[in-house]
Order: structure tokens, then C-alpha cells, then sequence
């Protein structure tokens, strides 16, 4: 039994995948560094990451199966499950001996696991795009906070990009603690350990008031429903979103 | 009057509409601009109601000259007035918008002066969203019944979508309950749009610079349970709406007493399970290939509300089953009660590759609590050794009627988590 452990970077698993095709003894786990657990019946495989097998794997996954597979495997990484790096595997080795069509073939386990998954990370990010909650904060900046399950803010940035081409804005991660940074121009994700407390202070405002009265008056007394919408909208996004929060 | 209490009359006048969707449309942001939309539609909350919120909904004004007895809005009701200026609701919209609270607008209004009058400060809020403030969101308007072709037409050159309501299935039932709207009136727009539509989508052949006009499509609205109208009627003129008029879709919403004129029937809550039915009908109409005529007839001119539609239909036609999931073609398992257009989808792909049994539907994530009953896999039936519709009737009922389903919903006493569902995954 052997986990390969890797340092959570998608180049590192896709050196994990090249490592597990070209090995005698196939991984039982692939996972993230910093979900490994000590296990005394494991043995442990570190991977370094290498860009030149990582971009080896990304190009065959590309030609030999299909642009829709990477984008497959893509979300499943970002879906930061800790069975992700296996399903990944077990799906790509049906791929290679499939080809384009892999994805149609639903009875077959492992293409359904990664259907599920990558669907589970898709529909988050479309999630995201209607329920973040930007505010303004100093500087005319419109700053927003996401503590979505899946990692999917990168997934997000250029949808608000296009929208917002001539705003300023920052989505900001507090479960990872990274920030998409939009300045007019381009995008960038950073790292955010400690955002300046004199940026966020809670200014806001007319606005959230108005949002706030209008979604109480848009609801119809007489249906009301909690459990729909609370199955529509699950409570772990609450936290953040405006009417929600008061 | 400040901009919240305003803000706090005119969406309440606005909730009885159903729609709120914001699909259909692939305006593109343009250099400067703010916004574009998504065609899908994006839905940016759930009200304390559970529907979904993707437009800022309000009315522009709520004073209205018609006395209408259904609507709570009528002229002889006591109630709270407000009217926005144009300017209000562009710079709601604006900042709404980019705070990514709604997807744009949906502005709707009583009749205030008159239907021409009401129309130009629609069109001044269209206008100025579009031109000055350079917004490429979603907005979707209501026509003033009775207000000018060329206000309806320019408005129109500035909207995603536009919609007049039917308010009443019947022609009797408008001349009863809102006696200065005729059929004509409403009818006459909703075609006038529609040639709109088809005349912009011949020019832009030609000239692509041709500016858009409606391109979302109209929809329409009527109210299920406030007239003596049954389920076939109103089925069979969604049915025609769509056909001759291509509407993008009928909403339906369940009567909610307003008024307590005698006009109107006395009824303790609001027919919810019948409007459900309905939609569900009514998805059987658009993505199921079904006709209004297969569904009912003279005969049994109202659904069963213990039964969703296709259900029933399948126990009529009992002699078209067990259909056998490996041969049957895309239409024919779209015809089977619990597998929708997704999963139909899934098993026509995933039988490419292997013969599918009944363990493998269920991982294909299908539900069988009513499909088992219609289909073969491989040859062998799953339900019950005969095929009795009465038996199946009767498996497919109980348990929603002895309580067991935790996740039913008190409201709906007939109606499952899945059949609420439908109206939004359209899986039936």
C-alpha cells in the first residue's frame, strides 16, 4: 500500500498521475499534503512536483482524450475532496483506452464518480455567481467574502470580470484565505493572511438597507416556505449574504 | 416619501407576478459598460417563500385608474401609494447590480393616468438605463395593455424580454372580474410583439447591425382558481400561446384571495397543489413532445391532484408499457413516469457502452419509485408481477398520504419533494 502525497499544487497532481502510470506498484490514495493522515500500514510516496511531466500529462489529457476531460479534471482538483486525486486516476485510465467519448460511458464506475464530482464543483461555482455579496468599501472598492466548500473563486473571477470591467474589486476566500484582486484591467489570486482592517470596516450603508426591505417585501406570506428555501439555498452560505446576515 | 418605504410598497405590489427569470438572453457588456447576462439565468436568492429572486421586481407605480377585483393593486382598494421616479429606479438598479444582488430588472406597473403615460416613464427607465448609464443587464417589462405600438415597439429595442399578462383564461372570466380589459387588448400586443420578433430576426439575415428587439421572447401570466375555468381550458390556451405566439413560457400562480368581492369564489388557501399540477403539464407541453389533448379531455377535464400528469397519463395508457430501457428511443423514455429529460439523456449514453440492468439506472442516479413500474431492463420487469394501474396507482399515492416522507412539505399535502422540484429541474 502506497499514498502519494503531494504538495497540493495542480502540477503536483498531475506529476502524481504521470508517476502512477509509469509505476510498478499503483498508489492506493493520492492526496494532498496537508490532508495526509500518519498511517502506520501506509507507505509513504513523496512527489515533487516537475513542471515538464506535469505539462506532459495536461497535453495528453488535452489530445488524446478531449478539452471537455481536462476541464473534467481540473474541477475535480479544485473540488479539494481527499478522494479526488484517486478518482482522477481511475478515470484518466479509462480515458486513455476510451478517448474522446469517455464522459458517455455513465455505467461505467469511475467516469461516473468524476461526473459526479465535477459537476458537485461546477454547480457551485454557478451558485457563487448569484449569491456573493459585494459591498463597498474604501476606495470605491467592491469587496466581497466566499466560504465556498469547493475552491472555485478563480472559476468565478472572470464571469465578475466581464461584468465589472469598470469596477475595482476583491473576492475574498476567508475558509483558504486567498483573494481574486480585479483592478480594471486583469485579475490576480493572492494570498490574503490579514486584510487591512481600515478596507473592510462595515461602512455600508443605504444600499444593503434597500436590499434588505426588498427582500422581505418580494415574499409572499401566505407561501411561505423555509425548507425550499432552504434547500435552494443551503444556511452554510448565509454567513456572508446581506439579507441573511443582518 | 423616502426612497426605503417606497422601495417597501412597490415590491410588495409586485409579488404576486411569477417571473422572475432571467434566462433566454446573451447581451454582452460593452466598452465602459456595467453588466451583461447570462443565458441560463442566474438566481441571486430565495425568498422567505422559496422562490428564486434574479431581478429586482418592483412596480413603478402601484395608483391605478382600473378597479380590477382580483388584483390587490385595484383603485377601490385601501391601501398604501407610492410611485417611483424614473430616476429611482435606474440608480436602484445600478447599485443593486453591481453588488451582485440581481441579474436587472423587472419592471412592471398599475396603469397610472393612462396606459400611454405609464409606458413613456417605462420606456424613460429603459431608455436611460441602456443609453446613460451604459447597463447591459437583464430587463425584462410588462406592456401596458392599451398603450401605443410605437411605445411598445421602442421599448422593446432596450429589453431583454417583455411580457402582457392574460390575467384570466376566459373571456367571460375578464369580463367578470376585470371589465376594462378585453381579450382583445391583450392579445393584440402579445401578437404585435410577436411579429416584432419574427420581422428582427428576418432583418438581421440581412443586416446584422439590425438592433435586437426582445430577444429573451415574451412570456405571460394567468391566474389558476379565481374563475370557473378548469385545467383543459387553461391548458389548451398555453398550448396555443405557444404554437401561434412562441411564447417562451405561461406562468401560472394559484388565486390568493385579495378581496373579498362577492365576484369572487370563497376559498380558504390559495389551489397550490392545482397550480403545481398545471406546471407540471405544462412541462410536459414544452420539453415532453406531449399535447394538451393527451393529458385531458372533455371527459376528465381536471388533473388529479394525487397524481402528477405523466403518471396519470401512463396509467391510462397502460397498454404502451413496460417499455424496455435498452431499445426504447429518446421520445418514448421521455414518456415514462420519473425519467426526465436528464435521464433520459444519461441512459441513452450510457447504454453506448454496456446493457444496462436495474442497479445501473440507480447509479446513473435515476429515480425508480415510479419508473420501475413502467420499464424492463434486459427483459425484466421490476414492479409488481402484473401490470395493474390500479396497483400502481396505489403504490405510487401512499406514500405521500400516510405521512412517512419526512421531507414533505406541510403546505403541499400532495405534493412530494420531487414533484416540487420538477418545477424548477423539470426532471418529471
Amino acid at each position: 500500500m502506497i499514498s502519494y502525497i503531494y504538495d497540493g499544487s495542480f502540477d503536483g497532481l498531475l506529476t502524481s498521475i504521470y508517476e502512477a502510470f509509469y509505476a510498478k506498484e499503483k498508489p492506493t490514495d493520492i492526496i494532498r499534503e496537508e490532508d495526509f493522515r500518519e498511517n502506520f500500514l501506509v507507505e509513504k510516496g513523496y512527489i515533487k512536483t516537475d513542471s515538464e511531466k506535469a505539462r506532459k500529462v495536461y497535453s495528453a489529457i488535452e489530445n488524446k482524450i478531449s478539452p471537455e476531460s481536462l476541464r473534467r479534471v481540473f474541477y475535480a482538483y479544485l473540488s479539494e475532496l481527499p478522494d479526488s486525486g484517486m478518482i482522477i486516476l481511475r478515470y484518466l485510465q479509462v480515458g486513455f483506452k476510451i478517448g474522446s467519448d469517455v464522459d458517455l460511458n455513465l455505467a461505467n464506475e469511475d467516469v461516473l464518480n468524476m461526473d459526479k464530482i465535477s459537476r458537485l464543483v461546477g454547480k457551485e461555482r454557478h451558485r457563487i455567481t448569484g449569491i456573493l455579496r459585494f459591498k463597498k468599501i474604501k476606495e470605491e472598492i467592491l469587496y466581497a467574502r466566499v466560504e465556498p466548500d469547493h475552491n472555485i473563486i478563480a472559476l468565478v473571477a472572470p464571469h465578475f470580470k466581464e461584468r465589472l470591467k469598470g469596477e475595482n474589486f476583491i473576492i475574498h476566500d476567508t475558509k483558504r484565505e486567498i483573494g481574486v484582486f480585479y483592478n480594471k484591467k486583469e485579475w490576480i489570486v493572492k494570498d490574503i493572511e490579514r486584510l487591512d482592517p481600515f478596507l473592510v470596516k462595515d461602512s455600508e450603508e443605504i444600499y444593503e438597507d434597500l436590499w434588505r426591505t426588498y427582500f422581505k417585501a418580494i415574499s409572499i406570506q401566505t407561501k411561505t416556505n423555509p425548507k425550499l428555501q432552504k434547500r435552494n439555498m443551503p444556511m452554510r452560505y448565509w454567513k456572508y449574504l446581506t439579507e441573511k446576515n443582518i | 416619501m423616502d426612497k426605503l418605504k417606497k422601495l417597501e410598497i412597490l415590491s410588495d405590489a409586485a409579488k404576486y407576478d411569477v417571473s422572475c427569470s432571467s434566462s433566454g438572453s446573451n447581451r454582452k457588456n460593452k466598452k465602459d459598460g456595467l453588466g451583461n447576462t447570462s443565458t441560463a439565468g442566474i438566481c441571486h436568492s430565495w425568498s422567505d417563500d422559496g422562490r428564486c429572486i434574479s431581478l429586482l421586481k418592483i412596480l413603478l407605480t402601484n395608483y391605478c385608474v382600473y378597479d380590477c377585483v382580483y388584483c390587490v393593486n385595484r383603485s377601490s382598494n385601501d391601501l398604501p401609494r407610492a410611485i417611483f421616479t424614473p430616476e429611482e429606479v435606474v440608480d436602484l438598479t445600478i447599485n443593486f447590480y453591481k453588488r451582485n444582488y440581481i441579474e436587472g430588472l423587472f419592471l412592471s406597473s398599475a396603469v397610472f393616468k393612462s396606459p400611454d403615460y405609464t409606458m413613456e416613464l417605462i420606456l424613460k427607465v429603459v431608455k436611460t438605463l441602456r443609453e446613460k448609464e451604459n447597463f447591459n443587464g437583464y430587463i425584462h417589462t410588462k406592456t401596458i395593455p392599451g398603450a401605443d405600438d410605437l411605445l411598445v415597439e421602442e421599448v422593446g429595442r432596450y429589453v431583454d424580454r417583455m411580457s402582457v399578462n392574460i390575467e384570466l383564461p376566459s373571456e367571460n372570466g375578464l369580463k367578470l372580474l376585470a371589465p376594462k380589459k378585453t381579450k382583445k387588448d391583450i392579445l393584440k400586443p402579445m401578437g404585435f410583439i410577436h411579429n416584432n420578433i419574427l420581422q428582427t430576426k428576418e432583418d438581421k439575415k440581412i443586416f446584422k447591425a439590425t438592433p435586437n428587439f426582445v430577444p429573451a421572447g415574451q412570456t405571460t401570466q394567468m391566474i389558476v382558481g379565481a374563475t370557473e375555468d378548469n385545467d383543459l381550458n387553461i391548458l389548451n390556451l398555453s398550448e396555443s400561446l405557444y404554437k401561434t405566439l412562441n411564447l417562451k413560457r405561461v406562468y401560472y400562480s394559484a388565486f390568493i384571495p385579495v378581496s373579498t368581492n362577492p365576484k369572487l369564489p370563497v376559498i380558504n388557501s390559495p389551489p397550490l397543489v392545482r397550480e403545481n399540477r398545471i406546471y407540471q403539464a405544462d412541462w410536459l407541453l414544452r420539453f415532453y413532445n406531449f399535447e394538451a389533448k393527451e393529458l385531458l379531455d372533455e371527459r376528465n377535464p381536471n388533473f388529479d391532484l394525487e397524481l402528477d400528469p405523466k403518471c396519470n397519463w401512463a396509467l391510462r395508457n397502460i397498454h404502451l408499457f413496460p417499455v424496455e430501457i435498452n431499445k426504447a428511443d429518446y421520445k418514448t423514455l421521455l414518456r415514462v413516469p420519473g425519467i426526465g429529460v436528464r435521464s433520459a439523456k444519461r441512459i441513452i449514453s450510457a447504454r453506448n457502452f454496456t446493457t444496462l440492468d436495474f442497479f445501473d439506472l440507480k447509479k446513473l442516479g435515476i429515480v425508480l419509485k415510479r419508473a420501475q413500474h413502467f420499464i424492463t431492463c434486459k427483459g425484466k420487469y421490476f414492479g409488481f408481477n402484473d401490470i395493474n394501474p390500479e396497483i400502481i396507482r396505489s403504490q405510487i399515492i401512499t406514500p405521500y398520504k400516510n405521512g412517512k416522507d419526512t421531507r414533505q412539505i406541510s403546505m403541499f399535502d400532495n405534493v412530494s419533494f420531487e414533484d416540487k422540484w420538477m418545477e424548477i429541474g423539470g426532471e418529471i
